[in-house]
C-alpha cells in the first residue's frame, strides 16, 4: 500500500467531520455576529439588510451598524440579565460542588465490586429527558407540591412553602439536573488517587481531616475545575430551568435571547445577545478546552 | 526427594556467594537480643489477623530491639506486610497486643504512633516537592519554620538529594524517587523506621547501591529499621535478624548466618540459597554423630543437634559449597556418591555442578573456579564423587 | 481497598441517589393515579395512559421524534467516530486545534446559541424548515457526544493490534472494519444510544430549527408543562423514561452477556492448554 493513498485516505476520514463541524458550527456563528449588525425588519426573514449580488458588497457592508450592541449596553434590562445569569450559575455550580463532592468521594471509597453500579446510577438519570425532570420538580415545589405536603405532615411548617416561581427553585433544578456532570469528573480525579497516599499522610501525622485536605483535596482539583466548567457555562445559558421553575424577577441571558427570538421576533438584537453571552463565555470555554486537552494527553 | 531450589536462582546464587561467612558482618559484636536485662522496642504479642476467613497473621510474638535492623522475610501472601502495616496502625490486630517503647499502642491511629513507613510504592505526594514531601511530617506537628527547613535539609544531606529540592516527585528517576521516600521517612526521627519492600522497584544494580545506603542511614542516625522483603540476599545483606515467616506464621528468627548455616526447617533451607535434601531414617545415634539410611539407600554419617531418635524421618540438607566434586573416588571420605556431571553452571569465579546420581537424584556441587587448576577441568558427562564431612550438613526434623 | 461502606460514605451515597430519583419515582407514580390532581393519591388506575393514545397530535409529534432521533444517531455516530479517530490517531494536522475546539466546544455552548445560529445558518442558506433541519441540528450537536464517548474507548486500545494488522498486509480500511471497528464496538454502541436519547430529550435546539408542520415531542410536551402539571404529562413522561430504562437495562444486559462469554472462552482456552 502506498504512502500517497494513505494520506488520501486520511484526509477522507478527516475531511467528513471537519467540514460538518465547520458548515454547521463555526460558519453560523459568523452568520451571527453579521445578523447582530443589522437592523429588525417586519418581512420575511425579519432583519435587513439581506444580501443581493445586483446592489453589491459595499452597499450591504454600509447598512450595517452596532445599534443592537448599544441598545443592550444602554439597557440595565439586558446588563442585569448577564449578571444575573452569571450569577445564577456561579452560585448554583458551587452548591452542585456542595452535593456532588461527598457523593463522588462515598464512590470512589466504595468496595471496588460496588463502583461500576453506582456509576451507572450516576449517569442513569442523565439518559432520561431533561425536561421531565425538570417537570417532575414542579410537582414537588409547588405550594401544594409533595414538598409543602411532607413538611406540613412532618409539623415543620404550618404555611404552604414557596419556593416554586423563585431563583431557588433554579438553583434547585440547576444542581439537579447537572449533577451527574459534576460527579463523573470528581469521582474520576478521586478514584485515581492512591490510597497509599493518605496512609502516608496519616503515617506522618496527618490526622484523617487534615489528610483530606492536605492530599485528597489538592489531588482532586483537575476534577473540581472541570466539574465546575462543565456546570457553569451551561448554566449560564439555561432556558428550560429558569422559564419552567424560575419566577418573573428570575432574570436570566437565556430566556431574555429566546423571548427576544420568539415572542419579539427580533433577530437581530437576539444575535446581538447572543454575540454578547459567547464573548462572556469565552474565557471559561477556552478554560475548559485546555482541561480537555491536558486530560487527553496525560490520558495517553 | 532431591534438591530443593529457591524460586530465583540467579538470587540465591549470589546469596549463597556472599552469606556464607556471615560472621565477618559488621554487626557481629551487636546481639541486644541475646542480653536479658534490654527490654525490647517492638514487641508484638500473640498477633492473629484475619479477614474473613483467612488469617493472614497467626499468632505471632516477637521481639524487636532498640537500633535493629530488622527483615521479615517471605513469600508474598505470608503476612509480613500486613504484620509490618499492624505496626504502622493501618491494619488493626484481631488479637493480641502491640506494644512500642513498653507503651500498649494497639488502639492508636496511625497518626500518633512513633513509627514512621517507607511504602513500596513510594507513595510521595505528587503535588507536593521533595522539599515539600520530606517536610510534611515536620509541619505536622506545628515546628517552626525555621527548624523545619533545617530538618529537611539535613535529611536531603544525608540523601543527596539537595539539588532536587524544589523538584516534583514525576521529575525523579526510580532511584530518586526511593531516597526522597526514606528521607520522608527519617525526617520526623521517629524510633522506628518501617520499609515495606523499598527496593521493589528498582533494577538489580541500583538495588545492591541502595541496600548499602539503607545500612549507612540506619548506622547514622541509629534508628531501629524494619524491613519487609521476599528477597532472601536482601534480607542477608541488610538485616542484624531475619524473621523468616511462612503462611501467616513465624518459622524461624535468627541472626542471617544461623538461618544459613542451621535452617530449622526444610521450607527455610529451601527458601534461602540453594540446597541439596536426602530424606531417610536415623538407623543409629553414636558419640555426637548419626547414621541417616537415606530413602534411595545411602548411608549418610552427619552430626545432629537437634535431639533425634532412631526410626525417626529426617532430612538432610546440605549446602552446595559443602561438597567436594572429584574426577577420583576420595580415599577416607565418610560420606561418598558417584555420579555422573549432567550441566554446568558457570558463574565466573565459581561454577555449580549439577550431578546425576545413580537413583536418579540431581545434587549439586559448588567449586571456586582457581586460575592455576592442577587437577584437569571437570567437564559434562564426567563420571565423577561427591563428597562431604561429617559437620558439613543439617539434620531436618520438619 | 476497603471491603465495606463506611458510615460516611454510606449516608452521602445514600442522599445523593435519594435526591437523583425520588423526583423521578414521584413521576412515575402519581401517572398511575385516578385523580386529575397530580400530589393527592386516589387510587390506581391506566386511563391517563389510554388518553393519550387518543392524542393523535402527541402521537404525531412522538413520530417525528423517533424518525428525527433514528436518523441522526445514525449519522452522528458515523461521523463523531470518524471524529474520534481523527482526535486519537492522526497525530498532528492543519488546523487540529480548531477542530478539537469544535468537538468539545459544542458540549457547554448554551443550546439557545446553538440553536440560534443553526437557525440562521438554514434561513440564509435558504432550507425548508422541518424534519431535516430539525435532524441536520440534532447531528451536529449529537456528534460531539459520539466522538467523546468512542475517542475514550480509542485511547485505551492498544495501537499495536492495528499495526500488527497492517504488518500482516491489511489495508488501513480492512483493519478499520476487521480490527478496530470490533474492538470499539461496545464503545460505538452507546454513542448511538447516547445520541438517539440527546436528540429524542432535545427542546431547545429543536424549537430554533424547526418550521410549520414538524413538532417533536419535547416541543409538546414542553407546550402543556407551562399550562401546569398533568397526569397526561406525567404517563408519557413514564412511557419515555420506561423506554430508555429498558433500552440501557438491555445493553447493560448484553454487553454483561459479551463479557461473561469471552471470560469463559478465555478461561476455557486456558484450561485446555494447560
Amino acid at each position: 500500500m502506498s504512502a500517497k493513498a494513505n494520506g488520501l485516505g486520511r484526509w477522507y476520514v478527516i475531511a467528513a467531520p471537519y467540514l460538518w463541524l465547520l458548515i454547521f458550527f463555526l460558519i453560523p456563528f459568523f452568520i451571527v455576529f453579521k445578523l447582530s449588525l443589522s437592523d429588525v425588519a417586519t418581512a420575511i426573514p425579519p432583519y435587513t439588510p439581506t444580501f443581493s449580488w445586483s446592489e453589491g458588497i459595499g452597499k450591504f457592508i454600509s447598512q450595517l451598524d452596532f445599534e443592537n450592541y448599544t441598545f443592550i449596553f444602554g439597557d440595565p434590562l439586558y446588563v442585569n440579565a448577564y449578571l444575573s445569569s452569571v450569577k445564577i450559575a456561579a452560585i448554583s455550580t458551587v452548591l452542585t460542588l456542595l452535593v456532588a463532592y461527598p457523593m463522588a468521594y462515598g464512590m470512589a471509597r466504595a468496595p471496588k465490586s460496588w463502583q461500576p453500579t453506582l456509576m451507572m446510577l450516576v449517569i442513569l438519570p442523565f439518559w432520561t429527558s431533561f425536561l421531565i425532570r425538570i417537570y417532575a420538580w414542579i410537582a414537588i415545589l409547588k405550594p401544594e407540591g409533595f414538598l409543602t405536603m411532607f413538611l406540613m405532615k412532618l409539623g415543620i411548617i404550618s404555611e404552604p412553602l414557596q419556593i416554586m416561581n423563585t431563583t431557588t427553585a433554579v438553583y434547585i433544578g440547576i444542581v439537579y439536573s447537572y449533577l451527574p456532570f459534576m460527579i463523573l469528573p470528581l469521582y474520576a480525579s478521586l478514584e485515581k488517587i492512591n490510597p497509599a497516599l493518605l496512609e502516608a499522610a496519616q503515617d506522618l501525622g496527618s490526622r484523617p481531616w487534615r489528610a483530606f485536605w492536605q492530599i485528597t483535596f489538592p489531588l482532586s482539583l483537575p476534577g473540581v475545575f472541570a466539574g465546575c466548567l462543565l456546570v457553569f457555562i451551561p448554566a449560564v445559558g439555561e432556558f428550560v430551568i429558569p422559564d419552567l421553575l424560575g419566577g418573573s424577577d428570575t432574570l436570566m441571558i437565556g430566556k431574555t435571547l429566546w423571548n427576544e427570538f420568539f415572542n419579539n421576533r427580533d433577530w437581530p438584537l437576539a444575535s446581538a445577545v447572543a454575540v454578547i453571552l459567547l464573548l462572556v463565555l469565552t474565557i471559561p470555554i477556552v478554560l475548559f478546552q485546555r482541561q480537555q486537552q491536558i486530560e487527553r494527553e496525560s490520558g495517553r | 526427594m532431591g534438591v530443593v531450589t529457591a524460586r530465583d536462582p540467579q538470587a540465591s546464587n549470589a546469596s549463597s556467594q556472599r552469606a556464607g561467612p556471615r560472621t565477618a558482618a559488621p554487626q557481629s559484636g551487636f546481639a541486644p537480643w541475646k542480653n536479658p536485662s534490654l527490654s525490647p522496642i517492638v514487641r508484638f504479642e500473640g498477633i492473629t489477623k484475619r479477614f474473613d476467613d483467612f488469617v493472614a497473621v497467626n499468632d505471632v510474638t516477637l521481639d524487636i530491639y532498640e537500633k535493629e535492623f530488622f527483615a521479615l522475610l517471605g513469600p508474598s501472601g505470608c503476612g509480613k506486610s500486613t504484620l509490618l502495616r499492624m505496626l504502622a496502625g493501618f491494619e488493626r490486630p484481631t488479637q493480641g497486643k502491640t506494644i512500642v517503647a513498653g507503651q500498649d499502642i494497639t488502639d492508636l491511629p496511625p497518626y500518633q504512633r512513633p513509627v514512621n513507613m517507607m511504602f513500596q510504592s513510594y507513595a510521595l505526594f505528587p503535588h507536593m516537592t521533595v522539599e515539600g514531601n520530606i517536610g510534611f511530617g515536620l509541619r505536622q506537628e506545628g515546628m517552626p519554620k525555621n527548624l523545619i527547613a533545617e530538618r529537611v535539609d539535613e535529611a536531603m544531606g544525608m540523601l543527596e538529594l539537595r539539588q532536587f529540592a524544589k523538584r516534583k516527585p514525576n521529575q525523579l528517576s526510580g532511584g530518586q524517587q526511593q531516597r526522597v521516600a526514606l528521607a520522608r521517612a527519617i525526617a520526623k526521627k521517629p524510633r522506628i523506621v518501617l520499609l515495606d519492600e523499598p527496593l521493589g522497584a528498582l533494577d538489580k544494580k541500583l538495588r545492591q547501591q541502595a541496600q548499602f545506603e539503607l545500612m549507612r542511614i540506619q548506622e547514622t542516625t541509629g534508628t531501629t529499621f524494619i524491613i519487609v522483603t521476599h528477597d532472601q540476599e536482601e534480607a542477608m545483606t541488610v538485616a542484624s535478624r531475619i524473621a523468616v515467616m511462612e503462611k501467616g506464621v513465624l518459622v524461624q528468627v535468627a541472626t542471617p548466618g544461623d538461618i544459613y548455616e542451621n535452617p530449622k526447617t526444610r521450607y527455610i533451607a529451601g527458601f534461602i540459597g540453594d540446597v541439596n535434601v536426602f530424606e531417610g531414617t536415623v538407623s543409629a545415634i553414636g558419640d555426637g554423630c548419626i547414621e541417616i539410611s537415606a530413602k534411595d539407600g545411602y548411608q549418610f554419617k552427619t552430626r545432629s543437634s537437634e535431639p533425634v531418635s532412631v526410626g525417626q524421618q529426617v532430612w538432610l540438607a546440605l549446602r552446595p559449597e559443602k561438597i567436594r566434586i572429584a574426577h577420583e573416588q576420595p580415599a577416607s571420605a565418610v560420606n561418598a556418591i558417584p555420579g555422573k556431571v549432567e550441566d554446568i553452571g558457570y558463574l565466573g569465579s565459581i561454577s555449580h555442578y549439577h550431578v546425576r546420581t545413580a537413583p536418579g537424584e540431581r545434587i549439586t556441587a559448588l567449586r571456586a573456579n582457581a586460575a592455576h587448576t592442577v587437577e584437569r577441568p571437570i567437564s559434562w558427562e564426567d563420571g565423577v564423587w561427591l563428597d562431604w564431612p561429617v559437620d558439613a550438613g543439617v539434620v531436618l526434623t520438619g | 481497598m476497603n471491603k465495606n461502606f463506611s458510615w460516611f460514605n454510606l449516608t452521602s451515597i445514600t442522599f445523593g441517589f435519594a435526591f437523583l430519583y425520588i423526583p423521578i419515582l414521584l413521576l412515575v407514580i402519581f401517572s398511575f393515579n385516578e385523580s386529575k390532581l397530580v400530589t393527592v393519591w386516589a387510587g390506581w388506575s391506566t386511563k391517563w395512559y389510554s388518553a393519550l393514545l387518543e392524542n393523535q397530535a402527541l402521537k404525531d409529534a412522538a413520530w417525528v421524534t423517533i424518525r428525527v432521533g433514528l436518523v441522526s444517531a445514525t449519522v452522528s455516530t458515523v461521523l463523531g467516530t470518524l471524529a474520534a479517530i481523527t482526535l486519537v490517531r492522526m497525530g498532528r494536522f492543519p488546523g487540529r486545534t480548531l477542530f478539537s475546539g469544535m468537538i468539545f466546544a459544542p458540549l457547554v455552548m448554551p443550546e439557545v446559541i446553538i440553536g440560534l445560529s443553526l437557525l440562521l445558518l438554514f434561513v440564509a442558506m435558504g432550507f425548508d424548515r422541518g424534519f431535516w433541519t430539525i435532524t441536520m441540528a440534532h447531528i451536529t450537536f449529537t456528534m460531539c457526544y459520539a466522538a467523546v464517548v468512542v475517542q475514550a474507548r480509542l485511547q485505551d486500545f492498544d495501537k499495536s493490534v492495528e499495526e500488527a494488522a497492517m504488518d500482516l498486509g491489511a489495508t488501513p480500511i480492512n483493519t478499520f472494519f476487521q480490527v478496530t471497528l470490533p474492538i470499539i464496538a461496545p464503545s460505538v454502541i452507546s454513542a448511538w444510544l447516547l445520541s438517539f436519547t440527546l436528540s429524542l430529550d432535545d427542546l431547545v435546539i429543536s424549537s430554533f430549527a424547526t418550521g410549520p408542520g414538524a413538532t417533536t415531542l419535547p416541543m409538546k410536551i414542553y407546550s402543556q408543562v407551562r399550562l401546569g402539571v398533568t397526569p397526561e404529562i406525567n404517563a408519557i413522561s413514564t412511557i419515555l423514561i420506561g423506554i430508555v430504562t429498558i433500552g440501557l437495562l438491555l445493553a447493560a444486559y448484553v454487553t454483561k452477556r459479551q463479557t461473561e462469554r469471552s471470560e469463559r472462552e478465555r478461561r476455557k482456552a486456558f484450561g485446555a492448554a494447560g
